[in-house]
Parts: C-alpha cells; sequence; structure tokens
C-alpha cells in the first residue's frame, strides 16, 4: 500500500533536520510511546514501543525502526517493522526536505510502501490511510513543537 | 378456498419483525464462557513456536490452547469430491499446527469470561512464522515454479475433471463457419449473511451428551460430520439446533473448524463455550464464492446455429477444502453447460486449485451462475459475430418444447431436463420490455452519442438436488445421499405438526409447507405447524441448498400427506360404517360417495384415530406417517430475464433503467415468497455484475476485508424489477414443483453484463470482465474517444 503526505515546518531547513536526526526529539514526538531504545550493536536503529488510539488501528504495537541513507539535509529513510492489533507491518519511508526561501518554510515530504498483514490488512484503506495521515501529522506536529521559537507550523495532508 | 398458488403472508414475520426470534447471539446460557480466535496474519507460513502463558495469566481467562492439544483430532471431512476422478483432498484442521494456507487461519483459542477479555488476551499469544511466498491466482497456482501449498498435491492441483467428449467437440470446432474464443474471468465473491456464524456447545458429563447450538442451514448434517467424522461418537450423544439464522446464501451449509473446535471446547473446559464471528472474520474464515478462469472456445454456423462449446477453467478452490467445495465447480458447472440450448458437442475440462486465500464453496447458485455466465455470454459472443441480433441466435438453439426429457448430449450423466417452454418466457420478457421499440430507442440514442445496452439472459438451471443414485459415491462423489424427510401427524384435537429434515432460513418454509397442509388435508392453515432445525424431533434430513426443500423436501411432506389421507379414509368409513373403496377424502371431510352429508371430519378422524377405542381391525392408532422422498431427477427452472442499462459517458457509471425477469419455477406454492426469492437474487446477481468483488493482495491479504471495501448491492442502486412467470408443471414430482431460491442470481449477472457490452458494442467492445466498476467503464469510454479521434 502507498502512503504519502507532506508537512510545513517555519523553520530553516538545518534545523528541521537537526530535530528530526535526534532520538530524544523522535521519542518525544512519537505519538503514544512507551519505549524508544537503541538497538545494541547497531547505529540509528531503535527497538519501540506504542500505545494507538486512531480508531480502527488503536492498540499496543511493538517493533523497530531503522535510520538510514542519510543525505543531509534533504533526504533520509525509515525502515519499520512491528506487530500488533494480530497484525504485521513493514515498511519503508523516504522523507525529503526542501527550503522554500520565498515562504521561508521547509517543506516536508513522506512517501511510504507499505505492507500490512493480517487483521490491520482488512479493516479499509481508507481506514488506513486518515489513520496514517493523522499519525504522521501528530508526529512532525510535535517535532515542530520543538522548534526554537514554536507555535510556527502548518499543516497539510 | 385454496391456498396454494396465493400470496399468503409469511407466518415467520411477527416473530421476526416484533424481536421475539432468537438468534444464536440472543442465546445465553447459565455459567457460559467466550471464546476468541486467533487467525494467521499470513498467507502461507510455518507456524514455528506459540507461546500461550502471557495470554494464559490474564484474569478472566480460563484457558488457552493451540493446534497441538486436538492433535488428536482428525482434519474435517471434504464430503463431496469431484466424481469420478482423483482428489487431492486437503481440509482444515481445528485448528492449524504446523503450517497455514490462508489468511484467517485458526492457530489458537483463548476461553475467558467475557469475550472482551477474550479478544484482547489473543492478542498477547505470541506466535513466530516461518513465512512462505504465497499465490492467490488459480492459474499462476499450477504454473511451474508457484509456492507449493501441500505435498499430495502437485502443481497445486485439486482434481482435474472433465465431462463431455473432447474429441467431437474439436471436430465440431474445426468444421464450424465461425470460431468465438473468449477469457472469462468470474471473480470470488463473499457471500455476506447478515448475520455471521457462530456456536454454543454444551456437554452434559452425566449423559456424555452434547448440544451444539449453530447457525448452520443443515443441522442433521453437521451431527453427522462432527460425531461420525471428527469426534468419532455415536450421532445419538449430539443434538444439533440451529436457532432462527439470518441468511446463509450457502455459506452456512459447511462444516467449519470453529464448530467442531468449540464443541470440542465445551468438553474439555466442562462449561457451556460460545462463539460468535466478526464482520472481518467472516470475511476471510467463511467461505467465498465463483472465483473461475475460464477460456471458452464456441462454434457455430453462419445461421447461428451453435455447435460446439469447449470450455476450460481454473476454479480456485482456496487453500485447503471447505466441505463440499469440489462438486461445486464440476457437476454442478460443467455439467450444466447446455444451457437452454441444443449445443451437439460440449467439452469441459475443470482444474481444480489450491491457492492461498480463503475457502471457496457453493455461494447462492453454486457453480449454475458460473455455467450460465459462459453460456449466455458465449451466445451474445456468437451473435456479435455474426452480426445476428441475440434474440434470434437464442431462439435459433433453444431446446423445444418437443424435445423434453431432453438429454444435453451426455453430459448431465443420465438425467435429461424435465419440461420447458423456453421461447414462451422469451416471448413475454420481449413483450415486457417492448423490445423492438426499444432498438430502435437504442440506435437513435447511438446517433445522439449515448450508450444505451440492452442483455438478455435466456438461463436454465438445476434444483431439487439430487436422485441420491446419481449424486452419491457411485455418481457424482457426494458422499451421502440426497433424499429429504418429512413427518407428518394429526394430533388429537386435529391440530397438525410437520417436521422436516430441510432447514429455513429465510425462504419461508413454516409458510409454504402449511400452505400445502392446509389445501390437502383441508382445514385452515393456523391449525399447521411446521417445526425444523433441531435434530431432537426432526426425522433426518439434508438440509437446504441447492433449491431443494420444495422440490425435494415439500414433495416428501405431500407424500406422507397422501398416506395420512388413505389412512383417515378407512378410519372414516369404519365411522361411517361404510367400504373403504365407497368414501372419499374432500375439503377436509371423509364422505360416501355421491353422499356428501354422509361424512366425518378429519378432525373427529384424527380423534377416532388417538383415542382408538372403536378401528378397524388391522389399523394402528394415530394419524402419523414418515417419508424419505427421494428424487428420480433433479428439476430445471428457466426463464428470461432482460436488462436496461444506459451508461453515462462522462463518469463511467451504469444505470440500470429498467429489468425484466420472466421466470418458469414450475408450480408455485406462495408467489408472494417466490417474488422475494427472485428480488433478493437479482440483486446479488446484479452485485457481482457491477459491484462486489474479493480481492487479495500479491501476499494473500484479502484488501476487501471489510464493508467499506466490499461493495455490496444497495437497494438504492437498483431499479423496481417487473416481474411475471409462465408455470410448466415439473413432471418429476406429484406436485409440479421446481424450485425459485436461485434463479435470480443464476440470470441477473450475464443479463447486465450483455447490457452493458451491448452498450459499448459500438466502441467495438465485445467483452468486459466484472465487476463493471464506473473506473473499468469510463477507462474503455476515454481510450476509444482518445484512440478515435
Amino acid at each position: 500500500m502507498n502512503l504519502s503526505g507532506t508537512y510545513t515546518f517555519d523553520a530553516d531547513q538545518d534545523i528541521v533536520w537537526g530535530l528530526l536526526m535526534d532520538p530524544d526529539v523522535i521519542a518525544r514526538a512519537m505519538p503514544g510511546v512507551d519505549a524508544f531504545v537503541p538497538i545494541e550493536n547497531e547505529t540509528d536503529a531503535w527497538n519501540a514501543k506504542a500505545k494507538i488510539n486512531v480508531a480502527a488501528v488503536s492498540g499496543s504495537y511493538i517493533g523497530t525502526i531503522r535510520m538510514s541513507e542519510q543525505q543531509p539535509p534533504s533526504q533520509y529513510r525509515l525502515t519499520v517493522n512491528g506487530e500488533g492489533q494480530q497484525s504485521i507491518i513493514g515498511g519503508t519511508v523516504v522523507i525529503q526536505l526542501s527550503y522554500d526561501a520565498d515562504e521561508g518554510v521547509t517543506l516536508l515530504t513522506w512517501d511510504a510502501e507499505a505492507n500490512i498483514s493480517g487483521k490491520l490488512a482488512r479493516i479499509g484503506q481508507r481506514v488506513i490511510k486518515a489513520a496514517a495521515n493523522m499519525m504522521s501529522n501528530r508526529f512532525f506536529g510535535n517535532v515542530a513543537q520543538q522548534l526554537p521559537s514554536s507555535e510556527q507550523t502548518q499543516e497539510q495532508s | 378456498m385454496a391456498v396454494v398458488g396465493t400470496p399468503v403472508k409469511r407466518t415467520e414475520d411477527p416473530r421476526l419483525i416484533t424481536g421475539e426470534a432468537k438468534y444464536l447471539e440472543d442465546i445465553h446460557l447459565p455459567g457460559m464462557v467466550h471464546a476468541a480466535i486467533l487467525r494467521s496474519p499470513h498467507a502461507h507460513a510455518r507456524i514455528t513456536s506459540i507461546n500461550t502463558a502471557k495470554a494464559a495469566a490474564q484474569p478472566g481467562v480460563l484457558a488457552v490452547f493451540t493446534g497441538q492439544d486436538f492433535a488428536d483430532l482428525p482434519a474435517l471431512p471434504c464430503a463431496w469430491q469431484a466424481g469420478g476422478v482423483t482428489n487431492h483432498v486437503n481440509t482444515p484442521r481445528v485448528l492449524e499446527i504446523d503450517k497455514v494456507t490462508f489468511t484467517g487461519a485458526g492457530i489458537a483459542v483463548v476461553i475467558a469470561e467475557n469475550r472482551y477479555i477474550a479478544e484482547d488476551a489473543i492478542q498477547l499469544i505470541e506466535v513466530d512464522y516461518e513465512v512462505l511466498p504465497a499465490v492467490v491466482d488459480a492459474e499462476k497456482a499450477t504454473q511451474p515454479g508457484a509456492p507449493q501449498l501441500h505435498e499430495n498435491a502437485p502443481d497445486n492441483i485439486v482434481m482435474e475433471w472433465e465431462c463431455g467428449s473432447a474429441d467431437g467437440t474439436a471436430q465440431a470446432l474445426q468444421a464450424a463457419d465461425v470460431v468465438v474464443r473468449q477469457r472469462l474471468v468470474n471473480q470470488r465473491l463473499i457471500p455476506t449473511s447478515m448475520e455471521p456464524r457462530g456456536t454454543i456447545a454444551q456437554f452434559l458429563p452425566a449423559t456424555g451428551e452434547f448440544t451444539v447450538w449453530v447457525t448452520s442451514q443443515a443441522p442433521h448434517v453437521m451431527r453427522l460430520l462432527m460425531t461420525a467424522f471428527v469426534f468419532g461418537i455415536p450421532e445419538t450423544k449430539m443434538r444439533v439446533i440451529s436457532p432462527q439464522i439470518g441468511g446463509g446464501f450457502g455459506a452456512k451449509i459447511f462444516l467449519y473448524p470453529e464448530y467442531c473446535l468449540i464443541a470440542a471446547l465445551s468438553k474439555k473446559i466442562g462449561r457451556p463455550v460460545k462463539w460468535m464471528e466478526s464482520r472481518s472474520e467472516n470475511y476471510v474464515a467463511t467461505t467465498h464464492g465463483r472465483d473461475h478462469i475460464t477460456e471458452i472456445e464456441v462454434g457455430a454456423k453462419q445461421d447461428g446455429t451453435i455447435t460446439a462449446l469447449k470450455v476450460h477453467t481454473y476454479a480456485n478452490l482456496g487453500g485447503v477444502l471447505s466441505t463440499i467445495a469440489p462438486g461445486i465447480p464440476t457437476t454442478l458447472y460443467g455439467r450444466m453447460l447446455s444451457g437452454a440450448y441444443k449445443i451437439p458437442h460440449i467439452y469441459c475440462h475443470v482444474s481444480g486449485v489450491y491457492t492461498n486465500t480463503g475457502m471457496v464453496d457453493a455461494y447462492r447458485g453454486a457453480g449454475r451462475p458460473e455455467a450460465t455466465y459462459v453460456v449466455e455470454r458465449a451466445v451474445d459472443l456468437v451473435a456479435h459475430k455474426l452480426g445476428m441480433d441475440p434474440v434470434a441466435v437464442r431462439r435459433k438453439n433453444f431446446v423445444q418444447p418437443n424435445d423434453f426429457p431432453y438429454d444435453p448430449v451426455g453430459i448431465l450423466n443420465g438425467l435429461k431436463y424435465d419440461s420447458g417452454d423456453y421461447d414462451k418466457t422469451l416471448d413475454r420478457a420481449l413483450e415486457m420490455v417492448g423490445y423492438d421499440r426499444l432498438r430502435q430507442e437504442q440506435a437513435q440514442a447511438r446517433q445522439q452519442g449515448r450508450y444505451l445496452g440492452i442483455g438478455l439472459s435466456s438461463y436454465i438451471e438445476i434444483c431439487g438436488v439430487a436422485p441420491s443414485a446419481w449424486i452419491g459415491l457411485k455418481g457424482e462423489g457426494w458422499g451421502a445421499g440426497l433424499w429429504e424427510s418429512a413427518n407428518v401427524r394429526v394430533h388429537l384435537t386435529g391440530k397438525v405438526v410437520v417436521t422436516t429434515g430441510s432447514q429455513s432460513h429465510g425462504q419461508g418454509h413454516e409458510t409454504s409447507v402449511a400452505q400445502v397442509v392446509a389445501d390437502e388435508l383441508g382445514m385452515p392453515m393456523s391449525d399447521v405447524i411446521v417445526q425444523h432445525s433441531d435434530t431432537l424431533g426432526t426425522p433426518f434430513g439434508y438440509g437446504t441448498y441447492g433449491s431443494r426443500s420444495t422440490a425435494v423436501g415439500t414433495v416428501a411432506v405431500h407424500r406422507s400427506l397422501q398416506r395420512i389421507k388413505d389412512k383417515a379414509k378407512l378410519i372414516g368409513a369404519h365411522m361411517l360404517e361404510a367400504a373403504p373403496e365407497d368414501v372419499v377424502y374432500e375439503d377436509g371431510k371423509v364422505h360416501v360417495k355421491g353422499s356428501p352429508d354422509q361424512a366425518k371430519t378429519i378432525q373427529e378422524i384424527a380423534g377416532a384415530a388417538a383415542l382408538a377405542y372403536d378401528l378397524p381391525a388391522g389399523v394402528e392408532p394415530f394419524l402419523d406417517d414418515t417419508s424419505y422422498y427421494d428424487p428420480p431427477n433433479c428439476t430445471y427452472p428457466f426463464g428470461t430475464h432482460i436488462c436496461v442499462v444506459e451508461i453515462d459517458p462522462e463518469t463511467g457509471q451504469i444505470d440500470i433503467k429498467r429489468y425484466i425477469a420472466v421466470d418458469d419455477v414450475g408450480k408455485v406454492i406462495n408467489p408472494m415468497i417466490v417474488d422475494g426469492q427472485v428480488h433478493g437474487g437479482i440483486a446479488q446477481g446484479v452485485g457481482q455484475a457491477l459491484w462486489e468483488s474479493a480481492v487479495y493482495d500479491d501476499n494473500g491479504q484479502l484488501v476487501s476485508g471489510s464493508l467499506l471495501d466490499y461493495a455490496l448491492p444497495r437497494a438504492d442502486l437498483l431499479p423496481s424489477f417487473e416481474l411475471d412467470r409462465t408455470e410448466t408443471p415439473s413432471p418429476v414430482n406429484p406436485m409440479g414443483v421446481k424450485g425459485a431460491g436461485e434463479t435470480g442470481t443464476i440470470a441477473a449477472t450475464p443479463a447486465v453484463v450483455n447490457a452493458v457490452v451491448d452498450a459499448l458494442s459500438p466502441l467495438g467492445v465485445t467483452h468486459i470482465d466484472m465487476p463493471l466498476t464506473p473506473r473499468k467503464i469510463w477507462q474503455i469510454i476515454d481510450a476509444h474517444s482518445n484512440g478515435g479521434d
């Protein structure tokens, strides 16, 4: 399943990049996160546990998140493997940043290829897409909250 | 006076409308606990380990079991294997142990004090899988290199079955003036009954007896299969009750793993156990229907005479076989491929195939909709090829009234079409739709760039299944008989109780059977009750499917009624001090021939028979008779449906402007009930043509797994159907009845597709695979307008 979205940060691209690379920021921004622990002997890899509270996808999930192919300050990839709700979720997300000098904002686009198995695969693509958009907006919104001067964000989907 | 043939209101309806009827979910037993089943998220995987400790430790959880705990129970029976050929059988286990072959297969169960706890606890079961590659397409599954599902089924083949003459058909195709070839995909459907499946089981240790409530169309068959084939106990140790059932459409015929699981658990736990399917489970764990990939070749003469039909079908049967899966795409499909036509050469080859998808079995029509789709598309393809009117091609090839009993060149394996007048239903349908004027309108519409289409479907079907000698193990491979039973008792007060081995889950048997009894015995319908669906108190019977409850079940009732009347005449004659040969039974009375005043009512005779102090010598007390009726042939309803559509070229949206159905289902007992069956059937048939499709992705995940993504027909999308009937009695049974439960579903799908193809034929369109979604139609129109300009 293909999922994608955008988010606009009212900040310089380097600052946004810095936040997105900071495990503490990620841990604080993840919706419903219970644990976000580095995996031993690996870099940029974490074991995560989260309680998601969005309609049909509500429930506890555990899994791993790996960050790779970083091209500062414009692109990186996240590889996610998780399970919960009698379902297996796997996928990669490519995140790209670009700076709009006219508006003075950093535009983030994300593009995910998700493989979902089990109960979640059956609940309706429209529901999954809406939930993914809602959660990504929450995540990036939480990241934006940690900008040096916050309250200057704007969401899109 | 007579009530047969009149639209008597259904006696079932007051309890259904007021909510008094008890469905499975309404049944609560003291001490009852609840089950939730963990299902595989993978379509093809080995189970390497299962850890149930966390789930078992949850407060309120009584126990957690896995497949290992039921390793002593055999896999479920496959009761109808394709006749005359080797079937490589793999069936579900109560819970799978090592390996799963479809998403949704049960692998563990939690028993808890309530369903909430049970559902939460199954999330805590940890399962390690070794995920294997999956294949979901039946044709691809047979190709080299495809993932192999079962060791005993090379190339994933369940069976290779054929009927008809391969050589004769090949020669006839060679000799034909024209040959049309077409690939037809009959997509997978999900039989969405309003009520999903469920079961409650109670085991009493003192007697060693199970009582099982189950959403079943065939309670006696459930008992037989569970006791004799799974648990290895006498059938007398189990009582099976089908409570009020909220629809079945075939999917509730079968023995499913959950029914055996819950019964076994009730014994292990020592408390009654309930399991009720969610819609999400229903979509993956209950059987699906159709799913054929078919290649046809049809040969014809220039004058429209069809000379040969060759068919090869890949029938997708899912990851494991459901109870009667192999019989559906063989006996009930291949043997129906002559349709309403005299086709001198027919050959059909069916490859039954395992894939990593849910089980596929009978769904309303069961094989006949797939066959009718092939035949009715083939006729239209021939008409198009020859530039003939599809009506003319149909008429040219119809089996004629003086051809009956008609043998469709041996493909029915000894059976013959019973009776029919196919032109008559066609004539009536053409008259109702105003065919000639409509074709003129169509020509004008085409000049204006409008897409108006007219589609016909002149179907036949097979009902009243079936003679045991034909369908059984020496013939078509059905592992049982297929007669039906009835018991009629006239109690002391003259009130009648009929019990039947057939089962009613929406068909209105309680009404239609009572109509027959009322007329035969000459009493008000209110004096008759019809009981069914409980193995305690009803004679063994095979249940409801294949439109058999009237043509087999009610004929059994009719036979007992004749014997009741014969006995009433003996007793009545004695009471009238007349010779038995001098009396007649008429209007609820036995009277001396020629003197209707000298009479005893059935109520008086029933009283005398029950009190028994003055019976003629050698006559046993009580008016009570049991019949087991095994039909000598099936019955063959027929008809013509016409669908008129207009397509919006801007959106691809199909508007059904009119839908005409002229059916001949033999003698009609209750026209209102038949109309209802036809309405519902048409809706489902249109649903397949336009909207419904069960879609698995390449990993075997059901992406149309909820009612958000599986598009059922809605009333607001359908026109008001215009119905009529002709009545050609069946000579097969003394009542002249044929069957009406599936005609709509069988006829409607090709009528709609033929109409849409007809609408788009100016664009060169000769076929479009279902469902005919607006997107698909728009793309065709768009491609043509871009390419054409």
